[in-house]
């Protein structure tokens, strides 16, 4: 009779192994027939971790096997060890990152998105900041809207204004000097990323009438800050 | 059910005494029974605009502190009797009336008029937050300047944070010669930046200061800016009225362009 439960082990572990096929209930079983035959080994109140191989089992499954042995030995089970090649690189590369603003993009072989509950408070606003109002988020933060002349709009990331940017942007305000703040229409009264200040520079004030939109980005290079028409090559020398 | 309305600005000077005067004005033409109340304490002017000021006996403070009864207070229009106004003190400020009280006065003033204007004084302090305190609905008049239109927007976040939902924009004393010139902004110019609802445009004209200076509002007669009132005042009563072209072409143009189409 071909076995479908092999329990290996030693003086402070138990490697289950289990064969896939066979259905539960029957593995249960036998299962509870091994540790009755080891039972000489399993008998001196002694700690053991354990761990199982060549199945899937579900919590489900895992409790009744360790309500089983709790019940047919004297053996206690402080922790069950999980194998899974999976969880442990997910796990890895959560912790790898911990430290830095998600970079995502480099090194991910696998298609998995990773959540940084702390660092993801995006703010998604819509509406017009008057002059007077003020929009702040820690997280970086799409507007759809104007930042009207005396508005301010300020956060710790990065600022995109689907609208005018009339009045003062600050991105990058706990000194990221990363950060950028784009705009479909860049006419700001300032603009501050970290602590380098812009202003546009004196010159006669524009006829009126309005011009079509041109989406511009703002940015510090050289401790400067600079201010482009968004085309791809800005785009890609984006460092989030 | 009547319906209270505060015209406000920000800046000081851009017309709020004029549009008020002249709205009211027209709002009674139309056969409305309308109160103005000024509520610019201590710089009182709405009456005379409304050519009322030797008709004053009590005024609001009085009616707030229960010198007189309300009744006492209003002054009957002088060429419309279904016009009256309750005109402001001139001796006392902003501090001797709170929004409470206004929000007392106003409704019991409700019972008996079809429109209620408050002409608010300029600034967001005191005098703002009393005139505001009762309305339902609110006008903001700006002139097509940079600046006006800078606090014309704070006035609009305030009015917005304040919960009064219908805010209409007048647009006033604009110079079309200007904008063509490209040295002031167009009207569309002003909506873009400001993002509400146009309800009016008044063009600057001579003739207002005359029919401030005599106490006579000007609103309802064949002047460009009577024409304009008088749309305003049926906008606001609901009715859709096309907006005027201001563009006010001196003979001498009309005739050249009368030859050029000749020519052509």
């Amino acid at each position: 009779m071909k076995e479908h439960v092999i329990i290996k082990g030693n003086r402070y572990g138990i490697v289950l192994v289990l064969d896939p096929d066979v259905p539960f209930e029957d593995l249960l079983i036998e299962i509870g027939v091994r540790f009755d035959d080891s039972s000489k080994y399993f008998n001196s109140n002694t700690q053991s971790a354990i761990t199982f191989e060549g199945r899937d089992l579900s919590s489900e499954e895992i409790d009744r096997i360790l309500d089983l042995i709790k019940k047919r030995t004297t053996l206690r089970i402080p922790y069950v060890i999980d194998n899974n090649k999976d969880t442990e690189e997910h796990f890895h590369r959560i912790i790898e990152a911990g430290g830095n603003y998600p970079s995502s993009q480099e090194g991910a072989e696998d298609e998995t998105h990773f959540i940084y509950p702390e660092k993801n408070d995006g703010l998604f606003y819509k509406g017009t900041l008057r002059s007077g109002q003020t929009l702040e988020s820690s997280g970086s933060l799409v507007m759809i809207g104007d930042v009207n002349p005396g508005a301010t709009v300020m956060s710790n990331g990065n600022i995109i204004i689907l609208g005018s940017l009339k009045g003062t942007a600050i991105a990058g305000a706990a000194g990221n000097k990363h950060a950028f703040v784009l705009a479909l229409s860049m006419t700001p009264m300032q603009v501050q990323i970290s602590d380098i200040i812009g202003r546009a520079p004196d010159k006669p004030k524009k006829r009126f009438g309005s011009k079509p939109m041109e989406a511009q980005i703002a940015f510090v290079e050289n401790d400067n800050i600079y201010i482009e028409p968004v085309s791809k090559s800005v785009l890609n020398d984006i460092n989030i | 059910m009547s319906e209270v309305i505060v015209i406000t600005s920000g800046k000081g000077g851009v017309g709020k005494t004029t549009t008020t005067a002249n709205v009211g004005t027209g709002l009674a033409k139309l056969d409305k029974k309308v109160v103005l109340i000024d509520t610019d304490i201590g710089l009182r002017n709405l009456d005379v605009v409304m050519g009322l000021e030797n008709r004053i006996v009590y005024n609001l403070v009085d009616v707030v502190e229960g010198n007189c009864r309300y009744k006492q207070a209003l002054i009957k229009d002088k060429r419309y009797p279904n016009l009256f106004l309750l005109p402001s003190a001139q001796t006392r400020d902003k501090t001797s009336v709170s929004p409470e009280q206004m929000k007392k006065l106003v409704d019991e003033l409700k019972n008996e008029f079809d429109y209620i204007l408050l002409d608010c004084p300029a600034g967001i302090e005191q005098g703002f937050k009393n005139a505001i305190a009762a309305a339902d609905r609110a006008l903001v008049v700006t002139t097509p300047e940079v600046s006006a239109i800078r606090d014309a927007d704070r006035i609009i976040g305030l009015l917005e944070a304040n919960e009064i939902k219908k805010i209409n924009l007048i647009v006033n004393r604009i110079r079309m010669d200007m904008v063509k010139r490209g040295d002031m902004m167009s009207i569309d110019d002003v909506v873009e930046i400001l993002a509400i609802d146009l309800i009016g445009a008044v063009p600057d004209d001579e003739n207002i200061v005359v029919s401030t200076n005599q106490g006579e509002p000007l609103v309802g007669d064949t002047t460009l800016p009577g024409k304009a009132y008088l749309n305003i005042c049926k906008r606001i009563m609901g009715e859709e009225v096309p907006f005027l072209d201001l563009s006010n072409d001196g003979f001498f143009k009309k005739l050249s362009r009368m030859f050029k189409k000749s020519n052509n």
